[in-house]
C-alpha cells in the first residue's frame, strides 16, 4: 500500500518527443508499445463484438468468404464507452463498433459516429427489412446512424413449481391486474431468517422502468426525444408500484445480493433451482434455457399493461461507424453482411442444426430483420415437442409487434443514467418515487436541452 | 515538505561525506555535471508535473470535451462543484472512508506488529509473510474477491456470522453498508503498514524497556511511555501515507461498483469515491475541464491535510538519529 | 466483523510474562496469532478453492478448504474466454519496462544528489520530496492530453515511459543508499582518471545493487497493480495488462448479465499468482525496502 501509493504518485508523464530521446539515453528500455500498425485500405477493425457462438461465427465466416481482400481484426470484448470515446477523441477509432442501440443518439449528436445515409445507399442495405421499433432506435434526427442486430423482447417467465405452490395455473397469470400481481408475488416469495430462498417476482428495476411506465400508460420521453416526462404522475405510480413489489419481498439490497448469485445461463439456473417465482426478462434467457435445460418447467407469457394489452420494450445492439474511421467502405460492407436476411437465416440454420445434433431445444433467433425472422420461424424452427418452449416461441413472436423503444435523443446515455439513478434511489429507500422523479426530470431536461444545441 | 527539511538536515550532519574543498574551477565543473545527472528529473518535474499542474489549473476554467474545442467558463466548474450532489456524496464517502480506514489500519497494524514482535526466532518471518501476502494481491483481484466474500446472501463473511446466529448485512448492495464493506476489505490489506511498524518496533532498544521494567513500570505504561514514543515517527509516517492513499481510493471500488452499467446501478452513489467521480467525469463523459477543477480541489485538500498532519506530528514525534538503510 | 474485535487484544498480549497468568497470556497470544493468520490467509484459500469448483458450487460450502467437486477445467475455460496469456505477457513487458526505466533513471538522479555539492541542492532535493506528496489525480487529465497529442493513447507507452524521468520516492531511497557508501572509493577512481559517468556506471550502480533491486521490485509491483493507467490508455484488448483484463472479465462475467464466476475467479488467481511468486523470490528485499520507507519520519 505504502510503496504503491508513492511510486504511482510520481513520474507520471512524458512527452513523446522526449521519450524517444530518453529511451536511447537511458540505455534502451524494451518497448511494450503495440501500436496499431498502418491501416491499409483493406483492413477492418471491429470493437465491442465477440464470437461467442455460431450465430456470430457463421455470419463472420460468410463475410470473410465474400470479402477475402479485407483483413479483418475482431477485437473481442464488450462495448466499453470510455475506450470508444477515447479512441474517437484520439482520432484512432476502430472501423466499426457494436454497441447498445439505446445509447446511439448521444454519440450521433456529439459527432462521434457517422451518419450512414451514404452507406445505406451505396451498399443497398434493405432498410425496409428491419422491424419498425429497431429502425426507430437507430435513426437520429431523421438519419440512419446504425444498423440493428438482435431484436430482444421482454416476456414474463414463470416457474411452474412456484405457481403450483401458490395454487395458480401458470397459464392464467395476467399482469394487468396489479393488485393480484402483487399478491401473487408475495405468495411465491420465500424468505427465512434474512435469507431469501425464492424471489417471488423480479420486476427488473431499475432497467425496466420504461416498461413499467408504459404498462401504466406513460412514456418517459416525448416521441421527438426532446421533452422528458419523468415527472408524469403515472411514471411515479409505476415506479412506486414496482419498487413496492421489491420491498414487500425482502427489499432491494437483499434481493439484489441474491440475484447476484444466480447462474442464469447454466444448468443450475434459478428456475431449475427454484430460486425464482417469475421474472421479466429478455427472450434470450429463454433461448439459453432451451439449450441448457430443455426439461425445465416454465411458462412464458406476455407482459400486459393495465388495459390487458401486451407491452414489450425492445432492445439490442447496432453496428455503427465511428467518426474518423479509416475504412468506412469496408465497415459498410461488414454492416450489410452482418445484418442482411440471408446472413441471419444461415446463422439460425446453423444453430438449429447444432441444437438438434445435441438433442437440445431451439427457440429460434430473434433478429432485427423482420424478413429473416419470417423465414426463420416458418422454415427453420420446428416444434420441439417441449410444449413450454414451443409455446414460448408463439408468445415471443406475438409480442414483437407490441414492441416500443425509448425514443432516441441527443443525450441518450445521460437520460438513461438519470432515470436509472432515480429508480435506484427509490429502491435504496433514499427517496420517494415522486421526489426522485421530479429531481430526475430536472436533470434529464437539462441534459436534453444541452444536447439539443 | 517538512520531511524534506529533516532529511536534508540529517544529510548535512553526516561527517566526512562532503567532498574536500576544491578549486573554484573544479567546483564549477562539478556543478555542471551535477545538473547533467539531475536533468532527467528536472525535465520530468517541469514537463510532467509542474507543467501539467498549471495546465490542469487552466483547464479547470474551461469546458473541454476533447472532441470539440475548449470554451472559457471562468469559475463555472467550481460553482458547479458546489451544486453537484454527486460531488457532495463523493466527498462524504471519501472522508468517511478515510476517517474509518486510517485509524483502524494504524491500530490493527500496530497490534499485528506487536504480535509479531513477540514471536521468537524464524517464525516471526513466516508470520510476517502471512500478514503481508494480502498486500501482494492486485487491487482488482482484491475487489473481485471481496465481491464474492461480501455477498450478503451467500458470501463467506455472512456465512461465518451466521454460525453465531448473526444475520449479516448486505455488504455489496445495501447503501447503508457498502462503505462498511469497503472498509472491511481495506483492513485485509495491512501488510505494508504492519511491516513498517514491526521494523520500527524491532529498533526499539531493549535496554530502554528493561530500564522501564526495573523502574517498576507496568506493561501499558511501558508501551505508552517507551515503545510508542520510540516508534512514533513510523506511526506518523503510515498515518500520512495511508491518508493520502485513502483520499485517492480508486482501484478496488471501481472494480466492484463501477465500469459497467449494471454494476453502477447496484450501488447508486453509495460507493462513489472522489477519484472515481473524477475519473468518470474525465474519461467516461470527457468533461476534461470539470475533472480538472475536481483534481485541483483534491490537490489543495491533500496539501492542507498533509501540512496539518506534519504540524501536529512535529509536536508528538520523537526523531531518533537517522541511520543509513542497507 | 470479527476483524474489528482485534485491536484491543494485541496490546494486552505484549505484556511480558511477569507475575500471574503467564500461561493464560501465552494461550491468548497464540490464539490471536492463529486467528490473525486465518483471517489473512483464508480469503486466498477461498479464492483458489472457488476457482477450482464448478459454477453452481461457487458459493456452496464456504468453509471447505478444498474444491469439491474438483473442476480444473475452469482454467482452460479462461483461456478460451479471454486472451489471458497475452495479458500476462503484456503485464510482464510493461512491468519490466516500467521498473527498469524508473530504477535506472532514479539511480542516475540520486547519484547527482548524493555525490555532488552544488548550489540549489537543498532546494531541489526538497522539491523531490515534495513531489512525493503530489496526488497523481491532479495531473491525470493534462497527462492524458499530452499522450493524446503525441498520438500514443491506445498504446502501452504511457504505462511506462513516464518512468524514464525518475520518481521521487526511488530517488530518495537510492540517494540514502548512495550516501552510505564510503566516499574514498569514488575519490580513488577519480584519481585514476574515471569520468563522472564512469563513477555512476562502474561504481555506484554495482555497489547500489541491493537498493536497485528494492526499487525494481517495488515498481514491478506498482505496475502490476495499476488499473487506472491501463483503463485510461488501453483500448485494444490485445494490449491489456492483467488487471485491466480482469476488470473486463468482471464487467462481462460478473456484472454483465452473463454470470460465469469460475472464469472471473480463475482470472483473479492468474492475476495474483505471478506477484506472489515474485514476492517469495524477493521477499528479503521487499521487507527491507518497506521497512526503510518508514524509517525516515
Amino acid at each position: 500500500m505504502v510503496g504503491g501509493g508513492f511510486s504511482r504518485g510520481a513520474g507520471r508523464a512524458a512527452v513523446a518527443l522526449l521519450v524517444a530521446g530518453a529511451v536511447t539515453a537511458c540505455g534502451g528500455v524494451g518497448s511494450g508499445g503495440g501500436g496499431g500498425g498502418g491501416a491499409t485500405g483493406s483492413a477492418l477493425t471491429t470493437m465491442g463484438f465477440g464470437l461467442p457462438d455460431e450465430i456470430a461465427s457463421v455470419r463472420v465466416d460468410r463475410f470473410k468468404k465474400a470479402h477475402p481482400e479485407i483483413r479483418l481484426t475482431v477485437n473481442q470484448g464488450q462495448f466499453d464507452e470510455q475506450a470508444f470515446l477515447s479512441a474517437v477523441a484520439a482520432g484512432d477509432p476502430p472501423d466499426v463498433v457494436y454497441m447498445p442501440r439505446e445509447r446511439l443518439g448521444g454519440y450521433a449528436a456529439r459527432g462521434a459516429v457517422q451518419p450512414l445515409e451514404g452507406c445505406v445507399s451505396t451498399e443497398g442495405i434493405a432498410t425496409g427489412d428491419f422491424y419498425p421499433a429497431a429502425r426507430q432506435q437507430v435513426t437520429y434526427d431523421g438519419k440512419w446512424y446504425g444498423v440493428p442486430e438482435f431484436y430482444n423482447s421482454i416476456v414474463l417467465v414463470v416457474n411452474d413449481k412456484a405457481a403450483k405452490d401458490a395454487d395458480v395455473d401458470p397459464k392464467s397469470i395476467d399482469t394487468s391486474d396489479w393488485d393480484k400481481l402483487a399478491a401473487l408475488a408475495e405468495k411465491m416469495n420465500k424468505v427465512s431468517g434474512g435469507k431469501v430462498e425464492r424471489y417471488g417476482f423480479n420486476p427488473k428495476l431499475p432497467e425496466f422502468l420504461p416498461l413499467w411506465a408504459k404498462a401504466n400508460g406513460a412514456d418517459i420521453l416525448s416521441q421527438d426525444g426532446r421533452t422528458a416526462h419523468l415527472d408524469d404522475p403515472e411514471v411515479a405510480e409505476a415506479l412506486g408500484y414496482a419498487a413496492g413489489l421489491i420491498d414487500a419481498q425482502g427489499g432491494w439490497s437483499r434481493l439484489k445480493a441474491f440475484t447476484d448469485t444466480f447462474d442464469y445461463f447454466g444448468a443450475e439456473n434459478p428456475f431449475v433451482k427454484d430460486q425464482i417465482g417469475m421474472m421479466l426478462t429478455e427472450q434470450f434467457l429463454v433461448s439459453a434455457m432451451a439449450g441448457t435445460t430443455p426439461d425445465v418447467k416454465i411458462t412464458v407469457l406476455p407482459f400486459k399493461d393495465r388495459q390487458g394489452r401486451p407491452v414489450n420494450m425492445i432492445g439490442g445492439n447496432a453496428w455503427v461507424i465511428p467518426a474518423g474511421a479509416k475504412n468506412p467502405a469496408a465497415a459498410c460492407k461488414w454492416i450489410k453482411m452482418m445484418t442482411e436476411a440471408d446472413a441471419w437465416i444461415a446463422a439460425a440454420r446453423a444453430r438449429q442444426d447444432k441444437r438438434a445434433a445435441e438433442g437440445k431445444v431451439n427457440i429460434g433467433t430473434y433478429t432485427g430483420n423482420a424478413r429473416a425472422d419470417q423465414v426463420i420461424f416458418t422454415q427453420i424452427v420446428k416444434p420441439s415437442g417441449h410444449a413450454a418452449f414451443d409455446d414460448a416461441v408463439a408468445t415471443i413472436r406475438s409480442v414483437q409487434d407490441a414492441g416500443f423503444v425509448v425514443p432516441q435523443s441527443g443525450a441518450a446515455a445521460e437520460f438513461t443514467r438519470v432515470w436509472q439513478d432515480a429508480a435506484t434511489r427509490v429502491l435504496q429507500k433514499s427517496q420517494k418515487p415522486g421526489d426522485t422523479l421530479r429531481q430526475a426530470q430536472g436533470e434529464a431536461q437539462r441534459a436534453l436541452d444541452d444536447a439539443g444545441n | 515538505m517538512t520531511t524534506a527539511e529533516d532529511t536534508r538536515r540529517g544529510a548535512g550532519h553526516r561527517p566526512g561525506r562532503d567532498p574536500a574543498p576544491a578549486g573554484r574551477r573544479a567546483w564549477r565543473g562539478e556543478t555542471r555535471w551535477a545538473y547533467v545527472f539531475l536533468l532527467p528529473w528536472l525535465i520530468g518535474l517541469l514537463v510532467f508535473q509542474l507543467g501539467p499542474m498549471v495546465a490542469s489549473l487552466v483547464l479547470s476554467f474551461t469546458s473541454y470535451d476533447l472532441i470539440g474545442g475548449a470554451r472559457f467558463e471562468g469559475l463555472g466548474n467550481y460553482r458547479r462543484m458546489l451544486e453537484d450532489p454527486k460531488v457532495a456524496r463523493a466527498v462524504g464517502n471519501t472522508v468517511l472512508y478515510t476517517v474509518l480506514h486510517v485509524p483502524l489500519a494504524a491500530v490493527l497494524a500496530l497490534g499485528l506488529a506487536l504480535l509479531l514482535n513477540r514471536v521468537t526466532g524464524r517464525a516471526a518471518g513466516a508470520f510476517r509473510t502471512i500478514f503481508y501476502l494480502p498486500s501482494m494481491t492486485p487491487y482488482v483481484a482484491v475487489g473481485v474477491l471481496f465481491l464474492f466474500l461480501l455477498n450478503g446472501q451467500a458470501g463467506v463473511i455472512n456465512s461465518f456470522l451466521a454460525l453465531f446466529g448473526v444475520s449479516g448485512p448486505q455488504w455489496t448492495t445495501d447503501p447503508d453498508w457498502i462503505l462498511a464493506g469497503i472498509v472491511l476489505m481495506s483492513l485485509w490489506n495491512l501488510g505494508s503498514t504492519t511491516v513498517i511498524l514491526f521494523a520500527a518496533l524491532r529498533n526499539v532498544p531493549r535496554e530502554l524497556t528493561e530500564a522501564a521494567l526495573i523502574d517498576g513500570a507496568g506493561p501499558w505504561q511501558r508501551f505508552r511511555s517507551v515503545t510508542l514514543p520510540m516508534i512514533s515517527s513510523a506511526v506518523f509516517f503510515v498515518v500520512i501515507v495511508n491518508t493520502i492513499a485513502a483520499l485517492q481510493m480508486f482501484d478496488q471500488v471501481y472494480t466492484m461498483f463501477f465500469g459497467s452499467q449494471s454494476a453502477q446501478q447496484t450501488s447508486g452513489d453509495a460507493a462513489l469515491f472522489y477519484v472515481v467521480y473524477l475519473f468518470q467525469q474525465a474519461f467516461q463523459y470527457l468533461h476534461m475541464g470539470y475533472a480538472s477543477a475536481l483534481a485541483w480541489v483534491l490537490f489543495l485538500v491533500i496539501a492542507v491535510i498533509t501540512l496539518i498532519q506534519v504540524r501536529v506530528g512535529r509536536r508528538f514525534v520523537y526523531y531518533e538519529a537517522e541511520e543509513h538503510p542497507g | 466483523m470479527t476483524t474489528l474485535d482485534r485491536p484491543r487484544g494485541p496490546a494486552e498480549a505484549t505484556r511480558p510474562a511477569d507475575g500471574v497468568g503467564r500461561g493464560t497470556r501465552r494461550v491468548l497470544f497464540l490464539t490471536l496469532l492463529a486467528a490473525a493468520s486465518v483471517i489473512f490467509l483464508y480469503p486466498f484459500v477461498w479464492l483458489v478453492v472457488a476457482s477450482l469448483k464448478p459454477r453452481d458450487r461457487t458459493f456452496a460450502d464456504p468453509f471447505l478448504p478444498w474444491p469439491a467437486p474438483f473442476a480444473p477445467g475452469n482454467y482452460a475455460a479462461v483461456w478460451d474466454a479471454a486472451p489471458v496469456l497475452t495479458w500476462l505477457v503484456n503485464s510482464v513487458v510493461v512491468g519490466v519496462a516500467a521498473a527498469l526505466a524508473v530504477t535506472l533513471s532514479s539511480a542516475f538522479v540520486a547519484f547527482g544528489f548524493a555525490y555532488f555539492r552544488f548550489p540549489g541542492r537543498g532546494v531541489l532535493f526538497g522539491s523531490v520530496l515534495a513531489t512525493m506528496m503530489l496526488p497523481a489525480a491532479v495531473t491525470l487529465v493534462p497527462t492524458y492530453l499530452i499522450w493524446n497529442s503525441a498520438g500514443l493513447t491506445g498504446t502501452q507507452v504511457p504505462l511506462w515511459a513516464g518512468n524514464l524521468f525518475g520518481s521521487a520516492f526511488y530517488i530518495f531511497l537510492l540517494r540514502q543508499f548512495l550516501l552510505g557508501l564510503p566516499r574514498y572509493v569514488f575519490e580513488a577512481a577519480r584519481v585514476d582518471g574515471a569520468t563522472y559517468l564512469d563513477l555512476f556506471w562502474r561504481i555506484a550502480l554495482p555497489l547500489a545493487r541491493p537498493a536497485l533491486i528494492i526499487a525494481f521490485i517495488f515498481e514491478l509491483k506498482a505496475s502490476w497493480f495499476d488499473l487506472m493507467k491501463p483503463l485510461i490508455y488501453l483500448r485494444d484488448p490485445a494490449l491489456f495488462t492483467l488487471p485491466r483484463g480482469l476488470k473486463a472479465i468482471v464487467d462481462q462475467f460478473y456484472q454483465g448479465g452473463d454470470p460465469k464466476w469460475e472464469i472471473v475467479l480463475a482470472a483473479a488467481v492468474i492475476t495474483t499468482l505471478p506477484l506472489i511468486l515474485v514476492f517469495f523470490l524477493g521477499q528479503r528485499h521487499f521487507v527491507q525496502g518497506i521497512a526503510t520507507t518508514g524509517r525516515r519520519g
